[in-house]
C-alpha cells in the first residue's frame, strides 16, 4: 500500500470499491462465453482483478455481453441490464455486437449493441483472447477513476430513446418503463 | 435386404421411385397425398425414428421440396445387421405459392416443432398442425427469411440501418 495514496482512497473509497469488485454476470449470448470459464479458474485466475461471476442480475455491476446478439436475445439482455442495481457497467466482447461482425447480413442478429442499451467499452476481436478481458478490466478502472463509465446516467437521461429503439425492433415490450418517460423533454 | 424393401416399396404405392445409393442411404420421392402412407409403411419396416425434416426452396422450379430422413432407432439391438444402417430419405415436392403441406404428426409425435420451425422460415402451411405460432423469431417478416427471394442485405439496410444511435449529450 503506497501511503502517499490515502488520502486519495480516502476521498473516493465509493469508486476504490466500484473498481475492485466488479461483479460480472454470467450471461450466455453467444459464442463469447467459451472464454469466459478458463478466465474465472485457475488459469487465468479472474479473482486477482475482483471479478467473479454471479448468478443473479441483482448481484452483478458488470456486464460482458459475450458474442453476437440475436434479437430474441436482446430481450434477455434488456430485462437483465434493467434488473443490474446501479453503478453498472457495459463491456461488449468480441466483434459481434460491435457492428454484426461475421453476422453483418443476418436478418435476426442485431449489428450495434448500443443502439438498445448503453457500452461503457469493447473488446475487439474474434475471439478476444482472455487476457483481453484483463485489459477492459484495467481500462474500466481508469475510466471509473475520470467519471467516464457513465453508461447507466447515461441510459437514466435518454432512457426515452433507448426505450423507442428496443420497441422498434422487438415490436413492442411487454413491460413498462422503467424510468419515467418525459415527453416534454426537447428532441435533438 | 435393402433390394428387398425397395421392391416392397414399389409395389406397395404406385407412382414412386426408388433409389438405393452408394453410401447407405435410400431416396423416395413420393407425391404428396402419399405422406402418411409412406411414413406409416417405414415406421413398420423399423424406421422409427424420424431425424429430420428439412426444406428446400427451388426457386426456378417453383416447388418446395420436403424432405423427411428416417432411421431405425435402435441400431445396436442384436437383429440389426449392415443392411439396418440404411437412411431412408423421403421426398416430396409441392408447388411454391400457396404452399400446403400434410403434418406428420398422426405417425411421428417429434414432428411438430420441425413443422412450426419450417412454418416460420418457409412459410409452408401444415395442415392439421395443432399450433403454427412462432418458435424462434421475435419479429415478423413479409417473406419469410429463408426463402431464395428473400434479400437479406436489403432486409439489414432497411431495418437494422435506419435504427438511430442514441446521441451523446452535448
Amino acid at each position: 500500500m503506497d501511503r502517499k495514496n490515502i488520502k486519495k482512497w480516502l476521498k473516493e473509497h465509493g469508486k476504490m470499491s466500484h473498481k475492485y469488485s466488479l461483479w460480472v454476470i454470467y450471461f450466455c449470448t453467444g459464442c463469447g462465453i467459451i472464454e469466459i470459464p478458463p478466465v474465472i479458474t485457475s488459469r487465468w485466475d479472474a479473482e486477482r482483478f475482483g471479478v467473479i461471476p454471479v448468478a443473479t442480475p441483482r448481484q452483478a455491476n458488470l456486464f460482458l455481453i459475450t458474442g453476437y446478439v440475436s434479437v430474441k436475445t436482446l430481450k434477455a439482455i434488456i430485462r437483465t441490464y434493467e434488473q443490474m442495481p446501479d453503478p453498472k457497467f457495459t463491456v461488449g466482447f468480441g466483434s459481434c455486437p460491435i457492428n454484426g461482425g461475421m453476422y453483418w447480413d443476418s436478418y435476426n442478429t442485431i449489428k450495434h449493441l448500443d443502439k438498445y442499451i448503453p457500452v461503457d467499452g469493447w473488446i475487439a476481436g474474434c475471439m478476444p483472447r482472455p487476457e483481453a478481458i484483463f485489459i477492459a478490466v484495467t481500462h474500466l478502472w481508469t475510466l471509473i477513476d475520470k467519471d467516464m463509465a457513465t453508461g447507466y446516467i447515461k441510459y437514466r437521461e435518454k432512457y426515452k430513446y433507448y426505450r423507442a429503439n428496443q420497441e422498434k425492433v422487438l415490436n413492442g415490450l411487454d413491460w413498462p418503463p422503467l424510468y419515467p418517460i418525459n415527453d416534454n423533454e426537447e428532441t435533438e | 435386404m435393402n433390394n428387398s424393401l425397395k421392391q416392397e416399396i414399389k409395389s406397395m404405392f404406385k407412382n414412386i421411385k426408388v433409389i438405393i445409393s452408394k453410401d447407405k442411404s435410400m431416396l423416395i420421392n413420393a407425391r404428396k397425398d402419399q405422406l402418411l402412407a409412406v411414413l406409416k409403411f417405414l415406421k413398420g419396416k423399423g424406421y422409427n425414428h424420424l431425424a429430420l425434416i428439412s426444406c428446400i426452396d427451388w426457386e426456378e422450379e417453383k416447388q418446395f421440396e420436403m424432405v423427411y430422413v428416417l432411421t431405425p432407432y435402435l441400431q445396436r439391438s442384436k437383429k440389426v445387421t449392415d443392411d439396418w444402417r440404411l437412411h431412408v430419405i423421403v421426398k416430396f415436392r409441392i408447388p411454391r405459392e400457396n404452399a400446403e403441406f400434410i403434418t406428420a404428426i398422426p405417425v411421428f409425435k417429434n414432428a411438430e416443432p420441425y413443422e412450426r420451425e419450417i412454418h416460420e422460415l418457409f412459410g409452408i402451411n401444415f395442415e392439421g398442425h395443432p399450433r403454427l405460432t412462432q418458435l424462434f423469431l421475435e419479429r415478423e417478416y413479409k417473406i419469410p427469411p429463408f426463402r431464395k427471394d428473400f434479400d437479406t442485405r436489403k432486409y439489414v439496410k432497411e431495418f437494422f440501418d435506419n435504427i438511430p444511435f442514441v446521441t451523446e449529450k452535448k
